[in-house]
């Protein structure tokens, strides 16, 4: 308690300390981010929850080492490329089979489901978790899976903070990919994809294919969560690579989703970012001997406790209209 | 009338039911018509029921036999409680392929006096209601235990144990399995994590003699606390500052725990650190460390935090890792040279299996149990009971140069284990295929600390009420 | 009124618990059968007899009692709950702080089974309804990721309160099925230990089973009766359509958070149960698997029916045993010899380098290993039962049922 006291105060003391419980906040955040908007955005296109996404997020970054490190697809043919190169093109492989497995789940399970309660079909979204999870550990095996990611242990020390490379790359990508998709959500097929969100008997009626909306939107989650298991299996995360627990990160980016709101893609930003910043300042100040072990885990489980007492729908979420 | 076909439905249906059971019962012979006969485990003894007496009553093998030794037949049952789909399945699933090809190739070169031993494998998934469960499935089918996985687990069905007179090897290195007043059905190997603690700690201030501080973390549990009651023990003694004590801190799935545990040994400034964890949590909390700017301590944690893969050809740490690293060991690694190694890679090649170290784990079960069931065998009584009295009794188990031996007679403090083997990262093997990343440096080691440790109960209670 | 069994003539007769002969019947037998199972009388169901079937049966009877609550919340009020495994573990704790022993060094009152057990089921009651407004304030989907969240936010608390949960992967011993009026020394009942009942030998195993089956029963009842009152018709309009539950006069709120407090309330007992039948019981158990394994068992079974959830717990606690036997029969096949062999080979692997969809070979190299193999299984069986059955195994026994009573002019 004491020594917990004192930690506090030499913290709040140090404006390094604050500037750098943001940087790894805000680096982990993009990770919580990347995980909640593929779970928004398959919510909002095709009204499932997706308890599985943990398991996609397993298998994106078992499928980017098998791709990266065993199999070094397509780089072997590709030996013109410098060698940072032919890994990015490994792994971009390796996440277009993510998203292609995303499709397939999708054809395979979920669209059976179509117009079943929406209980039923999260339900459907858990069995499927433990399927695609339980194959995937058996895949990954014994040893944790490197990914071979071309940037070591390279770190930037700017003095005042410290920040290893991957994370400024998983940040930058991280941008990229909120701006692709915002983007996107503008572009024909997102056009489509809101309209199919909002109402998908009219969108049908206007001539959406809404089958090939749902297949788009799985194929976009488990894009982004094979991205996210990238960054989480790699130095300074988990630096050995993936192994059979690297699925349970899912579980700490529910909390970001019902933050932001349930339908709401800005909203996943926003509460990723809330959650792993949340998280980096109970690392670093509530370091209290009575908080115990793990206290971190569970801050952003509290912190969407308040945020739902106070608004039921998460911060941006859609209020539900209650109509007879 | 309408009542009359209802009736015969639901008769039919409750039929059907009946007979689904008993055509699932028929078709597991080997299982629970075993249970049944309490005696045997064949086919053949369901079609000509052969009792224990029947079986004594043979001349010509003056043997006591009660359950999972089948005289007749020609077979010895040993059960495994393991862990094959929780988190230490990685571990166990190859440690059962070593009692796999250990017991292969003894049943091949005649068995145990001609009888063949086989392995009843159950998966406990680290949970302790399953795995008393399954204690209790198998308990009438052999003889005795191979492994039991976890030390709550085992725990947990120690007082039936104790009830049933049935002998269990744990599979953990806690130090309260030395206790006379726990162990009466168990028998212990190698060294435990509180004495490994203070052997390897004090080893590593050999290699740093200047070192003053020590930062410490571990995973919850007997494990992880049982190891850093040690390194405490350690540290008082030989005058280290503890600068940072995260016991219990580190869970494999909350990525937030590593960061805690990586933030406060970076903090600590520490020059000795002591983490005893699973491996991937021990890449994740070294990777961070070094991350937040913190290099030049000596690393070290007990024997399952470390696994090769962490200086892989692709893992980013491999070379400061090389660098920093003491791998404890309380067996010697895969390349070593001795008789018992020898004898690991032979087997294992053999089946065509990949490298590993944990094989060794395998094997050194296996061969107490062998000894003890040799000994069963010479005392004529191999009952559950005879096979624990057997095993209580053996004088010394040697395992050829693979681990250090082991006694189960006299005192406590004299059959406590505390020799180890320490081995540095061997990244060219690694990458060369010669070895499985580990050079042996140093066999049956001791240290005076740990020479003079006095046991009298367990570093870590395991509080029972 | 012979020969017209559908016929009622009041409206008791046709909402009675047993509203046929057929039922009467059936029941009693059933209730006969399960009696003498430990005494292994029943030529064909002696196995069930043995111990570990035995514990089979009894941890079955402990989950239903879980079951049949989460199936009133869920099944019956409509509120999806991810958080059972929580309630189940302060059941669990109330159960020890109350009944474990005085004089050790973690807490502990000492006091008898007749006090803890029900306190245990009060204690998760209350808390139940305690963070029943945050739950009932949010809804549908929202309301299964909260209950998501209690599961994480009580995993951090039993893992920290080393005083009362003996600490994260140690665990401690849970207070024993034995009845005493106080806290005498030797109990007046002791349900886990061999003795002699009405002139019979018992083992201990089988005394628990009695227990735990007469505590199933009891519940089972109990139930079946809240689902027939106004209780029970409200719940199910709050689940069918609750804007107009509310119209109807339906106190959507109060209603909610008592489905939650009964809920909890046997989801503590079943907590309480499960760890002292266990006895050691590490803080780890009561994780987010547990609570998808009872979601598991309401599916399989059949959502808002009481045989459902019966038939439900039995799958999912017998499930592990009969894949593990079954991937040892398919085993022994491939070992043995001819077409048999030739064809179970294909989908088991004995050696490392074998291939097969289950390796018995310690699950190194390809292949799911046996546990592995049941959870795919298991998984499957919940996606399948939802597209294929939605009705679970008690759609499938109704329409057995219908099938037969019409029979022969079934079509």
């Amino acid at each position: 308690m004491t020594s917990g006291l004192v930690v506090l105060a030499q913290a709040t003391a140090d404006g390094n300390a604050f500037a750098q419980m943001i940087v790894d906040g805000i680096s982990f955040g993009a990770i919580y981010a990347l995980l909640a908007m593929g779970f928004v955005i398959i919510f909002k296109s095709t009204s499932v929850i997706n308890f599985a996404h943990g398991a996609l997020t397993g298998l994106g970054a078992f499928l980017i080492a098998a791709f990266a490190t065993v199999l070094d697809f397509p780089g072997r043919y590709l030996t013109f490329l410098p060698e940072w190169a032919q890994w990015t093109v490994n792994v971009l492989t390796a996440l277009v089979a993510a998203a292609l497995f995303g499709i397939l789940l999708e054809r395979v399970f979920l669209r059976p489901m179509v117009g079943e309660a929406l209980f039923a079909v999260a339900i459907v979204t858990l069995g499927v978790d433990i399927v695609v999870r339980t194959i995937t550990n058996d895949w990954i095996g014994t040893q944790p899976r490197p990914l071979g990611a071309p940037w070591g242990l390279a770190v930037v020390d700017l003095g005042w903070v410290r920040i290893a490379w991957s994370e400024v790359i998983q940040i930058l990508v991280t941008i990229i990919l909120l701006g692709a998709i915002a983007f996107f959500l503008r572009s024909r097929t997102g056009v489509a994809m809101r309209a199919t969100a909002f109402d998908q008997e009219t969108a049908r009626a206007q001539g959406v294919n809404v089958g090939r909306i749902f297949s788009v939107a799985w194929a976009i989650a488990a894009f982004l969560a094979g991205v996210a298991g990238l960054f989480y299996s790699i130095f300074p995360r988990r630096a050995t690579g993936v192994d059979q627990a690297t699925a349970f990160i899912a579980f700490r980016a529910f909390p970001a989703v019902i933050i932001g709101g349930l339908d709401s893609i800005p909203g996943a930003v926003v509460g990723g970012f809330a959650v792993g910043i949340a998280e980096s300042a109970a690392n670093t100040y509530l370091t209290f001997d009575f908080l115990g072990n793990g206290f971190p885990g569970i801050v952003g489980y509290l912190l969407m406790m308040v945020v739902l007492l106070i608004r039921p729908y998460g911060l941006l979420g859609t209020p539900e209209i209650r109509r007879v | 009338m309408r009542n009359k076909p209802k009736w015969l439905a639901l008769f039919l249906v409750l039929g059907l039911v009946l007979a689904a059971c008993g055509g699932g019962e028929g078709g597991d012979t080997t299982t629970t018509a075993a249970a049944e006969e309490e005696a045997t485990t064949t086919a053949a003894a369901e079609e000509e029921p052969t009792t224990t007496a029947a079986a004594e009553e043979e001349p010509a093998a003056e043997i006591a036999t009660d359950v999972g030794v089948d005289l007749e037949a020609g077979t010895i049952t040993i059960g495994l409680l393991s862990d094959l789909s929780g988190p230490f399945s990685p571990l166990v699933q190859v440690i059962n392929t070593g009692h796999d090809l250990y017991w292969a190739s003894v049943n091949e070169a005649g068995g145990i006096n001609g009888l063949n031993v086989q392995l009843e494998v159950r998966d406990t998934g680290y949970v302790v209601d399953t795995h008393v469960q399954l204690y209790e499935e198998l308990k009438s089918q052999v003889v005795a235990f191979g492994h039991s996985t976890g030390s709550p687990h085992t725990v947990a069905i120690n007082s039936s144990l104790q009830a049933d007179g049935i002998l269990a090897i744990p599979l953990t290195w806690y130090s309260g399995w030395s206790d006379p007043a726990i162990n009466a059905n168990l028998v212990p190997h190698g060294v435990p994590y509180c004495i490994e603690a203070m052997n390897m700690i004090e080893y590593l201030t050999t290699q740093a003699p200047d070192a003053t501080t020590i930062a410490i973390a571990s995973s919850p549990g007997d494990y992880g606390q049982d190891s850093n009651a040690g390194a405490v023990l350690v540290a008082e003694a030989l005058g280290l500052e503890v600068v940072y004590d995260g016991t219990g801190t580190i869970v494999a799935t909350d990525p937030a725990t590593l960061a805690e545990a990586a933030n406060g040994i970076a903090g600590s400034g520490a020059e000795l650190v002591w983490v005893t964890t699973d491996p991937t949590s021990f890449g994740g909390v070294y990777g961070q460390a070094l991350a937040a700017g913190f290099s030049g301590a000596l690393w070290s944690g007990a024997g399952p935090s470390w696994n090769p893969a962490l200086i892989g050809p692709d893992s980013p740490i491999a070379e400061p890792l090389a660098n920093d690293f003491y791998i404890s060991q309380y067996y010697a690694p895969w390349a070593a040279d001795s008789p018992g190694n020898q004898m690991v890679r032979d087997l294992v090649e053999a089946a065509g299996a990949p490298p590993l170290d944990y094989y060794a784990e395998g094997v050194i079960e296996a061969k107490i149990m062998h000894e003890a069931l040799l000994a069963a065998y010479e005392a004529g009584d191999m009952t559950q009971a005879g096979v624990l009295a057997a095993a209580k009794s053996l004088e010394s188990v040697t395992f050829d140069g693979l681990a250090p031996d082991e006694t189960y007679v006299g005192e406590a403090n004299d059959r406590l284990q505390r020799l180890q083997f320490i081995s540095r990262p061997d990244l060219e093997g690694l990458a060369g295929g010669t070895s499985t990343g580990a050079t042996l440096i140093e066999s049956d080691y001791t240290s005076p600390t740990a020479e003079a440790y006095q046991f009298d109960a367990a570093c870590f209670a395991l509080e029972a009420g | 009124m012979r020969g017209r069994p559908l016929l009622y003539t009041s409206y008791q007769a046709d909402q009675a618990l047993l509203n046929t002969t057929t039922k009467k019947v059936m029941l009693g037998l059933l209730l006969l059968v399960v009696a003498t199972i430990p005494f292994q009388v029943i030529p064909g169901l002696d196995f069930l007899g043995s111990d570990d079937w035995l514990r089979l049966l009894s941890t079955t009877a402990i989950f239903v009692v879980g079951a049949l609550g989460l199936n009133l919340l869920t099944g019956l009020a409509g509120q999806v709950s991810l958080g059972h495994a929580f309630f189940m573990g302060v059941g669990a704790y109330t159960a020890v702080w109350l009944g474990g022993p005085e004089d050790a060094p973690l807490l502990g009152l000492g006091l008898p089974i007749w006090i803890w057990l029900p306190a245990a089921g009060i204690v998760a009651a209350l808390i139940g309804v305690a963070v029943g407004p945050t739950a009932v304030r949010v809804r549908g989907l929202y309301l299964a990721i909260v209950t998501l969240g209690l599961v994480f936010i009580g995993d951090y608390v039993f893992r920290n309160w080393d005083s009362l949960s003996g600490g994260a992967q140690v665990g401690r011993d849970f207070p024993p099925l034995q009845f005493r009026l106080w806290k005498e020394e030797e109990p007046l009942i002791d349900f886990t230990t061999p003795g002699t009942w009405f002139g019979v030998e018992v083992s201990g195993l089988a005394k628990s089973f009695f227990l735990l089956v007469t505590i199933a029963v009891v519940f089972t009842l109990l139930a079946k009766n809240l689902q027939r009152t106004r209780v029970g018709r409200a719940f199910m309009s709050i689940r069918d359509r609750d804007i107009a539950a509310e119209i109807m006069g339906v106190d959507e709120f109060g209603y909610k958070l008592l489905a939650f407090g009964i809920s909890s309330f046997f989801a503590g007992i079943s907590g309480a149960l499960l760890a002292s039948f266990v006895v050691r019981v590490i803080p780890e158990r009561w994780d987010l698997f547990l609570s998808v394994q009872f979601i598991a068992i309401i599916l399989i079974g059949g959502a808002g029916t009481v045989t459902g959830a019966i038939l439900g717990s039995a799958f999912v606690v017998l499930l592990p045993r009969l894949v593990g036997d079954f991937t040892q029969w398919l085993q022994s096949v491939a070992l043995g010899e001819g077409f048999g062999s030739a064809i179970a080979n294909v989908f088991v692997a004995t050696t490392p380098n074998d291939f097969g969809l289950v390796n018995t070979f310690a699950g190194i190299g390809p292949g799911l290993s046996v546990a592995q193999l049941n959870l795919v299984i298991y998984g499957l069986l919940i996606i399948g039962f939802l597209i294929f059955e939605p009705l679970g195994l008690y759609g499938i026994w109704l329409r057995i049922r219908n099938y037969w009573k019409g029979w022969p002019f079934t079509y």
